[in-house]
């Protein structure tokens, strides 16, 4: 079989590509090693009539433009303008009801610290101010630092202008905030311990960091200015839409095929060999999965210079998350708050706390009493559960890929009681509630998704491997190996939600030069 | 009362006080020195705590003072003599250690009884960490670039500073890059696989900032020790004859020759200043000097915050000054002992002995400490960096006896009680110092003629450092270059007229090094300001 291009994994991420591949007139086959199409993304039955929809559920950062230029709307997606609010439970008072929109914070905020109140106008400002530049640096390929043609040149001029015209304020703001740690970003800006803690949350998802650890201002930042809303029905129904529209550009969405290698010869790509011992010819591979996997695991290492192998080596992928899904009989509700629901509740009362659970990580331990990221998403999408039932997905913060002794299932049982009891610190009733529950660790993760480390954003956020993501060497999207390109969160502008790695990568390929 | 008018006073006596006051001397300009202390040298003092035992009290290696400053004022003249450090030295709990040599033969022979593999590799490391250091040699000898200006000459400067990024080729170049940007374990942890070279080698990325080695930006600092050069060697280090307090006699010393006046024992209550533009001096006994130009060697928060006064300045320029980061993360211990330390893993003298000792065994040891310290206590198991002068100078002790000085880190400034919890947590600290030793080199205690502990806090009180920082201001990314100490004021300029600064706060940072006071001075002489 012969098709101009195959694209490894139906994530979110592989399915950009292959749709916009296939909308530019390519004949396009996905190849997907499980029998469900999502990656990270797919819609997981864990007990009988509960669902969660896969690992991510923050849709905040998905790319309006991307959805726009595959026609989404058509094929079913919908945005939604705000995203729920954040509760932030504490162990004694009301917590914090934390929005986005500074007038709808006012009054929680004001509870605590009118300082702060005041503050967090000027902060949603500022990061309004320099939301446009970030953005922009995200929506582009990296610039190439060796490039030497106008081309490239002019590329990094327009970048150097977008910064300028920020103003010289804001642009040494963020020169100087950009390498500092979340806690004194925030310490700076806030009093509330509460407020601080509950902004630093995101900043530390897919990191091997804490609040003190210099560089999570930046991440951070990136979170901040990509956030605008999210997609009803959460990343289940991106994936669906993403789905449907491949499909309908003339995309071979092929399920239960797993690439064996990535066929190369004379430093080109010739194809893909499934575990099936089939083989698809094709001169344009694009991988989805991570950049270890791709480049360490599905190309043969004859084929790697020994200083890129390393660069590949050294990419790191230490997973500190892990999963897990609660099946409620009743909603989820908090202590502080009797009668009132939240899609998004996030613990940790203090920047401290969140640096305590991260501590045990750097010594291969798991933290007793990790930090939670909570959605409730049966609140908006019902049919997600049994009528009245609700399902909880918890972000774990504090758990290593790389446990002293190795995961267990006793170690698996461990981290989830300890997720139970942190949870039942604010919610005391969620334990009588659990019909039932699923831990996944990093090495389930690992397992069931295929990611190395079982890092939910393909490689760690961090200065150093953003932008020039995952190596300089393969930092916009095409590899080495003339032909095989990246398409997944290993490359900028990284993990999560957006699709951008996907819709930047896809026109990189469109875009490049004709063969000699 | 009126005092004869100088064209400049400089605040503070420190290395970097000196050197300003040198160069300005020798360009002609009548220049006044004025020192709290009884003696000048600031951080760099030598000090005979015990009859006949002489301490570089707070700093006690050289390594990175500019050469050209060691030419232009004729140093050796003066007395200035470097003894090359040859060896590092890392004792292991398991009986086991490392000494690094200056000959790389050596050292990986040494090495290559942990990893045959980090053996091979390591003299790789040296040469591409050399190379990233001529990079920067230009980098820390000049004001820095200013991206934010439109001035063509600032936009000529970057872009030669690109195209110099881009000689460095495309494998330094991404080396260039990340040592910007990772921390200094993850950065080693691309070369070396054994924790005796990673653990030593990242304790450099640490040194005086409250960061762990695992913490972003750190492996920027590893670069310091390839920028520090002796006669044109990169990467060497050495002892001052005579102490630390040497280096600042002897730039006193060309700074007289060339006429500026040094007082001693002359505090400072604050800088007069009049509608904006600094005039003089006032000492605390009231005296009133008046002078064309104030230079201050003090570190940011101390020049601007007392004695300048916030009622002088803009206000956001003083947030800025407020929220530029000090936290002392440092204590010194200088112990007098009647015989050679012995390491039971290498018993007896040898010039092992006669580098720098660390302290550091595992990372995981160096983040436990750094753990500790995030929560407001001292490291119970600190780093320890242990020299022992005596061995390589036998003036500084008597004949058969010698000084020890142990750089101890962490000790926070803020301690979880306040810093003033330091006075009663003093001795509590010595004894965690001196017990991390002893488990190396059980006969230390009773070899103990003399001890002094110097907390953070103390740095503070007895040397004038805010908060006990030793380098006048963390050495973290966003204070460093353009930025240092604050964005817009890095260059040596500050918003009071007639007011400059030149010590270890301003470009490029700490260390007995000089860079600030040269190139302060050539400021100031380029501006025409006096």
């Amino acid at each position: 079989m012969k098709v101009d291009a195959v694209v490894i994994g139906a994530g979110h991420n592989g399915l950009t590509t292959a749709a916009l591949l296939a909308k530019s007139g390519r004949k396009i086959v996905v190849v997907e090693k499980r029998d469900k199409v999502g990656g990270l993304c797919a819609l997981e039955e864990f007990h009988p009539g509960f669902k969660v929809p896969g690992v991510h559920l923050d849709t905040s950062g998905v790319r309006r433009d991307v959805a726009e230029s595959l026609d989404l709307a058509r094929h079913g997606l919908a945005f939604v303008a705000e995203e729920p609010p954040v509760f932030a439970p504490a162990s004694d008072g009301p917590g914090l009801l934390l929005h986005r929109d500074p007038a709808k914070a006012d009054a929680e905020i004001r509870a605590h610290s009118a300082r702060d109140a005041k503050r967090y106008v000027e902060f949603r400002a500022f990061i309004g101010r320099v939301r446009g530049f970030i953005a922009r640096l995200l929506n582009e390929p990296p610039p190439d630092l060796n490039g030497t043609g106008a081309g490239e040149l002019w590329d990094l001029a327009r970048t150097a202008i977008a910064l300028r015209r920020l103003g010289a304020d804001d642009m040494l703001e963020i020169a100087r905030i950009a390498p500092t740690c979340v806690a004194d970003w925030l310490n700076g800006w806030f009093e509330c311990e509460l407020l601080k803690a509950a902004l630093a949350g995101p900043s530390l998802h897919g990191t091997f960091m804490g609040p003190w650890s210099s560089g999570t201002t930046a991440t951070s930042l990136l979170q901040e200015c990509v956030a605008s809303g999210g997609v009803r029905g959460g990343s289940a129904a991106l994936v669906t839409a993403l789905h449907a529209a491949a499909r309908a550009a003339g995309v071979d969405v092929r399920l239960g095929s797993a690439v064996e290698h990535i066929d190369v010869a004379g430093g080109r790509v010739k194809g893909v060999t499934l575990a099936s011992r089939e083989t698809i010819e094709c001169s344009i591979v694009a991988s989805s999965c991570d950049p270890k996997r791709t480049l360490l695991d599905l190309v043969a290492a004859t084929h790697l210079a020994p200083r890129f192998a390393m660069a590949m080596r050294n990419y790191r992928m230490r997973g500190t998350s892990a999963k897990v899904h609660l099946a409620l009989r009743r909603p989820l509700e908090f202590r502080a708050r009797p009668g009132q629901v939240f899609e998004i509740a996030r613990t940790g009362e203090t920047l401290d706390e969140l640096e305590r659970a991260f501590d045990p990580v750097k010594y291969r331990k798991f933290s007793s009493e990790p930090i939670l990221e909570i959605r409730v998403p049966s609140i908006s999408s019902p049919e997600l559960a049994p009528a009245g039932q609700h399902v909880a997905s918890i972000l774990v913060n504090g758990a290593p890929a790389e446990l002293e002794g190795g995961w267990t299932d006793a170690r698996r049982d461990e981290l989830g009681n300890a997720v139970v009891n942190a949870l039942a610190r604010y919610a005391p009733g969620v334990r009588e509630s659990i019909v039932a529950r699923e831990v996944l660790t990093p090495l389930d993760i690992e397992q069931r998704y295929g990611v190395t480390g079982g890092h939910i954003h393909h490689g760690e956020h961090a200065l150093d491997q953003l932008v020039m993501r995952p190596a300089p060497q393969c930092a916009r999207y095409a590899t080495p190996i003339e032909g095989l390109y990246l398409c997944g969160s290993g490359s900028h502008p990284g993990g999560g939600v957006t699709c951008a790695p996907g819709a930047l990568a896809a026109k990189t390929i469109i875009e490049r030069p004709a063969r000699p | 009362m009126m005092a004869k008018s100088y064209d400049a006073i400089i605040i503070g006596a420190g290395h970097n006080g000196l050197v300003c006051a040198a160069y300005l001397a020798k360009a002609g300009r009548k220049v006044l020195v004025l020192e709290r202390r009884h003696l000048v040298g600031g951080a760099a003092v030598t000090e005979e705590l015990h009859p006949g035992f002489k301490f570089s009290v707070c700093s006690y290696v050289v390594s990175l003072m500019r050469p050209q400053i060691i030419r232009d004022l004729e140093l050796p003249k003066y007395g200035f003599d470097l003894l090359p450090l040859d060896c590092a030295f890392l004792p292991l709990p398991d009986g086991r250690s490392l000494a690094r040599w200056n000959d790389y033969a050596r050292t990986r022979q040494e090495i290559s009884r942990f990893s045959k593999k980090d053996a091979e590799v390591y003299p790789e490391y040296g040469h591409v960490m050399m190379q990233m250091g001529r990079f920067s040699k230009p980098i820390i000898d000049d004001v820095p670039p200013d991206p934010t200006s439109m001035n063509p000459f600032e936009i000529l400067k970057l872009l030669r500073l690109g195209k110099r990024f881009r000689e460095l080729g495309e494998d330094n170049g991404i080396a260039a890059l990340k040592l910007f940007t990772m921390s200094a374990v993850d950065f080693l942890n691309e070369w070396f696989e054994s924790d005796v070279l990673k653990a030593p080698m990242s304790v450099s990325g640490i040194i005086g900032t409250f960061l762990g080695v695992r913490s972003p930006g750190t492996a920027y600092v590893l670069l310091h020790h390839y920028m520090g050069e002796i006669d044109g060697a990169f990467r060497s280090w050495g002892f001052c004859r005579g102490g630390n307090g040497a280096v600042s006699n002897a730039i006193a010393a060309a700074a007289r020759h060339y006429g500026a006046e040094i007082r001693i024992e002359a505090p400072i209550a604050r800088v007069l200043v009049k509608d904006g533009t600094a005039e003089g001096v006032v000492l605390e006994n009231g005296e009133e000097i008046r002078a064309r130009l104030v230079v201050s060697s003090l570190d940011p928060n101390r020049t601007f915050l007392r004695l300048v006064g916030k009622e002088h300045l803009d206000p956001e320029f003083a947030t800025s000054i407020e929220r530029f980061k000090l936290r002392g993360s440092s204590g010194k211990v200088n112990l007098a002992l009647d015989r050679v330390p012995e390491f039971t893993c290498r018993p007896g003298d040898g010039p092992h002995l006669r580098g720098d000792i660390a302290i550091c065994p595992s990372v995981d040891y160096l983040e436990r400490a750094y753990d500790e310290a995030k929560y407001g206590d001292f490291s119970s198991r600190p780093y320890l960096n242990v020299v022992i002068p005596s061995l390589s100078d036998p003036s500084v002790a008597p004949p058969g006896k010698h000084v020890m000085s142990i750089f101890v880190q962490y000790a926070p400034y803020k301690l979880k009680e306040g810093p003033a919890a330091w006075p009663q947590k003093r001795d509590a600290f010595g004894d965690a110092v001196i017990d991390t030793l002893a488990e190396y080199c059980p006969t230390l205690k009773e070899s103990i003629l003399y001890r002094q502990v110097l907390s953070p806090w103390d740095l503070e009180q007895q040397f004038g450092l805010t908060e006990g920082n030793i380098f006048h201001g963390e050495l973290s990314l966003e204070q460093l270059l353009f930025m240092r100490p604050v964005a817009k004021w890095a260059r040596y300029r500050t918003p009071i007229r007639s007011l400059w600064i030149c010590g270890s706060g301003s470009h490029p940072g700490g260390g007995v090094m000089g860079a600030p006071g040269q190139i302060a001075a050539r400021e100031i002489l380029k501006a025409g300001a006096v």
